[in-house]
């Protein structure tokens, strides 16, 4: 609207400087019209001045002759006007009005007999009348008549053109100035409107940019989960293999008395199931919406954790290569976005190996040169296949988003993008290197970090049981299998466990009875209510009595996590359950004791 | 400029008016030749009227006036050539805002109380012995041709009257003589 009224209000304003370069115009006319008939006015005044001023020089001089008749000397005196080219004619004229003596010039007549008059123009001659006039007395003794030649108009007229230029210059100006100013201000606006369009067409290529990092981050996202239903596949195999495992050594573990073996058989389905954990909880990882977590990380380590989901994604005609020396620089990295971008290289190698192959991670310590992409020390990390390798064109092109050689269906494009946004925004550089037929080796250089490394995510703790507690805990969960586990495991902790299997059981079951010393609930539970609100509830209605929620969902996870809730993430095993029971008794009685 | 220009024609009237006149003498058609009868019957009035008119081209020493509104004194000595026509000219001018009046007398000295006194034939008096008593006064004696010659000596030139001026006695008598009067004069004897 603004943006509008601002060109109108100037529309309004533009007229305004030709009207005052018209107005000066005129003015300067009128002013230069009255100037010439001033100047006129003028001219004539002086004219007559100086003729009557002449005359009256004349009608002294010719006062002696006129009183004692000498017309001789009279005319003397009228021929010394001669001199004066000025003087057309001149009539000396006794007392009787008789003339005495005269002087004309060729074409000029005088009057035989005078009167006297005022001054008349006439005919390009100004005629003066004076009478003569003996000194000192006022008696007349005659007249004298003079005509003086008064400039020609023309001349006049020549005089003035002058003027009458500099005006017509000065309109002239005037006139150029006005049509500039109306110029500059059509200029202006077109200007304006233009600065407009170009504040309207920044605007759309900011919500243009906006939409498309949302696309770009929906994509991401979605590229995600096409690595997932790509890890898919193997991870179910794998799990079968594991309940392979399980199943078959608890049959045989009913089947033998021999301690020996029990322990074997026990180790071995202990080992299945801790891998499962391991697939299930990198499967979660990985699958997680967060924000970039930058964590200064030892990389060997992270890419020895990724082994085992390398392995799933990739054929069993693939094999994996790991060279990663001790003592590389701990880099800063956002752990999730760096396991997602070596995945998406070595998916990218194992579709260039269509029959197999070998995959090389290899990582050392390099130092940059001032100008470099990366200066300074860095830990360069090389992925190499021995695949089919690309084109120069394809290479040089590989990390562009969408750019794919897939077929459709098979591949987003975005996959290598991923890796480039991961190297920039780790402030470090990625590039391919490749020929066709001699296979393709990525690098990724990540700068060193001089921040100590952050904390190691707990790992498992020894496997025998924790100190024996004593206490009742009131847990809430759905699943009757999980629940009986559970109540074992927490009465091998020396707990007793009562159990209510909805939210709104467990409030009726604290309604009689609130000599618990925690409420151990599952988050996901059918009913009005879940985990998440029955803390709430708890907390509101017993401020002293500790809650533990868990849950094997990470959105369910997060939201526990947000609102400042003591959770213990499926699948755990007893030792994380001591901890972590513990941990909320303690956190409870402290709080309880401060307040 | 003028006044340069009225002395160049003053010297120039004095030395052209004799041949103007004989030319106008010769030309017994022009308009301007009268007969001798005529001639003499204009020229005393005519001398009459110039008698009152030299009274304004004439500055007298302070103490010739009694008052500011003192009339021009004009005396005739002796006989009377100028009748009536005197007294006409004198009632018609004035001279520098004085009256002008005319007297006529038998006898004159320094202390008659003349400005100016026409020295004609007396009986009492001869031109002579007035001239002398005048001689050094402030008063202006005229004289008239054919006898001796007083300030203002007038003379009859072809048919026109002139005068001649002798500045030299005027300043004596501590007059002061107008120069435009001096540039008509046929001859100006110049103050020693």
């Amino acid at each position: 609207m603004s943006a509008s009224a601002a060109p109108e209000s100037h529309r309004d304003r533009r007229p305004l400087f030709p009207m005052i370069a018209l107005a000066s115009v005129v003015v300067l006319l009128v002013a230069g019209v009255s100037m010439a008939a001033f100047n006129e006015r003028l001219y004539a005044m002086q004219k007559v001045r100086e003729a009557t001023v002449q005359a009256d020089i004349l009608a002294a001089t010719v006062a002696a002759p006129l009183a004692f008749d000498d017309e001789q000397a009279a005319q003397d005196y009228v021929e010394a006007l001669a001199a004066n080219p000025e003087i057309a004619a001149v009539g000396v004229y006794d007392e009787r009005g008789a003339r005495v003596a005269s002087y004309q010039r060729v074409g000029e007549t005088l009057p035989s007999r005078a009167a006297p008059g005022r001054p008349v123009f006439q005919g390009g001659r100004l005629a003066v009348t004076m009478p003569v006039v003996q000194e000192g007395d006022g008696l007349a003794l005659g007249l004298v008549h003079l005509r003086v030649v008064v400039e020609p108009v023309g001349r006049r007229l020549g005089r003035y053109a002058g003027v009458g230029l500099l005006i017509l210059m000065a309109s002239v100006v005037l006139a150029v100035l006005g049509v500039g100013q109306a110029q500059l201000g059509r200029a202006n606006a077109e200007l304006r409107k233009r600065a407009l369009d170009l504040a309207d067409s920044n605007r759309q290529l900011q919500e243009q940019m906006a939409e498309r990092a949302k696309a770009e981050e929906a994509l991401r996202q979605s590229q995600k989960m096409e690595a997932i239903g790509r890890l898919t596949g193997g991870v179910a195999h794998d799990f079968n293999n594991l309940l392979m495992v399980a199943s078959s050594g608890l049959d045989l573990l009913d089947r033998t008395e021999d301690p020996e073996k029990r322990e074997r058989l026990k180790t071995g389905i202990r080992q299945a199931m801790e891998r499962g954990a391991g697939l299930t909880s990198q499967l979660l990882a990985f699958s997680r919406r967060s924000a970039l977590k930058p964590q200064v990380v030892d990389l060997a380590a992270r890419v020895e954790g990724l082994r085992m989901l390398l392995d799933r994604s990739l054929r069993e005609d693939i094999a994996v290569d790991l060279n990663l020396p001790e003592g590389l620089w701990p880099v800063e990295i956002d752990v999730n976005e760096f396991e997602l971008a070596v995945l998406n290289i070595a998916v990218n190698a194992r579709d260039a190996m269509p029959n197999g192959g070998l995959i090389t991670i290899a990582a050392s310590n390099e130092h940059g040169e001032e100008g470099s992409p990366v200066p300074g020390d860095f830990v360069c990390l090389t992925i190499k296949d021995t695949g089919e390798g690309m084109t120069e064109e394809v290479a040089a092109r590989v990390f562009e988003p969408f750019f794919t050689t897939k077929g459709v269906g098979r591949g987003t494009g975005l996959g290598l993008s991923q890796v480039y946004g991961f190297a920039r925004s780790s402030h470090g550089h990625v590039e391919a290197e490749s020929r066709p037929g001699q296979g393709t080796t990525v690098s990724i250089h990540l700068p060193r970090s001089h921040k100590p490394l952050s904390a190691v995510e707990p790992t498992p703790g020894p496997r025998r049981a924790a100190g024996r507690a004593k206490g009742r805990v009131l847990m809430v969960e759905d699943d009757d299998a999980v629940a009986s586990m559970v109540s074992q495991m927490l009465a091998q902790l020396g707990y007793r466990a009562s159990r209510a299997s909805t939210a709104d059981a467990a409030l009726k079951v604290l309604e009689a009875d609130q000599k618990f010393d925690l409420v151990f609930s599952d988050m996901v539970m059918p009913g009005d209510m879940d985990g998440r609100a029955l803390a709430r509830e708890i907390r509101r209605l017993y401020p002293h009595l500790p809650v533990l929620l868990t849950t094997g969902y990470s959105e369910a996870a997060a939201q526990a996590a947000g609102d400042g809730l003591r959770l213990l993430m499926k699948p755990y095993r007893i030792d994380a359950l001591a901890a972590a029971v513990k941990a909320a008794r303690n956190e409870a009685g402290t709080s309880a004791a401060s307040a | 400029m003028m006044r340069g220009a009225a002395t160049r024609s003053g010297r120039a009237a004095a030395a052209a008016a004799g041949a103007l006149a004989l030319a106008l003498a010769a030309a017994p058609g022009h308009v301007r030749a009268q007969s001798l009868a005529e001639r003499q019957s204009l020229e005393y009035p005519v001398k009459a009227n110039y008698l009152v008119r030299f009274a304004a081209f004439v500055q007298w020493p302070p103490p010739a006036f009694a008052t500011p509104q003192s009339p021009v004194v004009i005396c005739v000595l002796g006989a009377d050539p100028f009748g009536a026509a005197l007294d006409r000219a004198a009632a018609a001018h004035t001279a520098g805002g004085r009256p002008v009046v005319a007297r006529r007398i038998s006898k004159v000295d320094a202390r008659t109380g003349c400005h100016i006194v026409y020295v004609g034939r007396s009986k009492e008096q001869s031109q002579n012995e007035a001239l002398r008593a005048l001689a050094g006064t402030p008063v202006l004696t005229v004289t008239d041709f054919g006898g001796p010659r007083g300030v203002i000596h007038f003379a009859v030139v072809g048919n026109k009257v002139k005068f001649h001026i002798d500045d030299r006695a005027a300043s004596r008598g501590g007059m002061t003589i107008s120069s435009r009067l001096l540039s008509l004069a046929l001859s100006v004897r110049q103050r020693g």
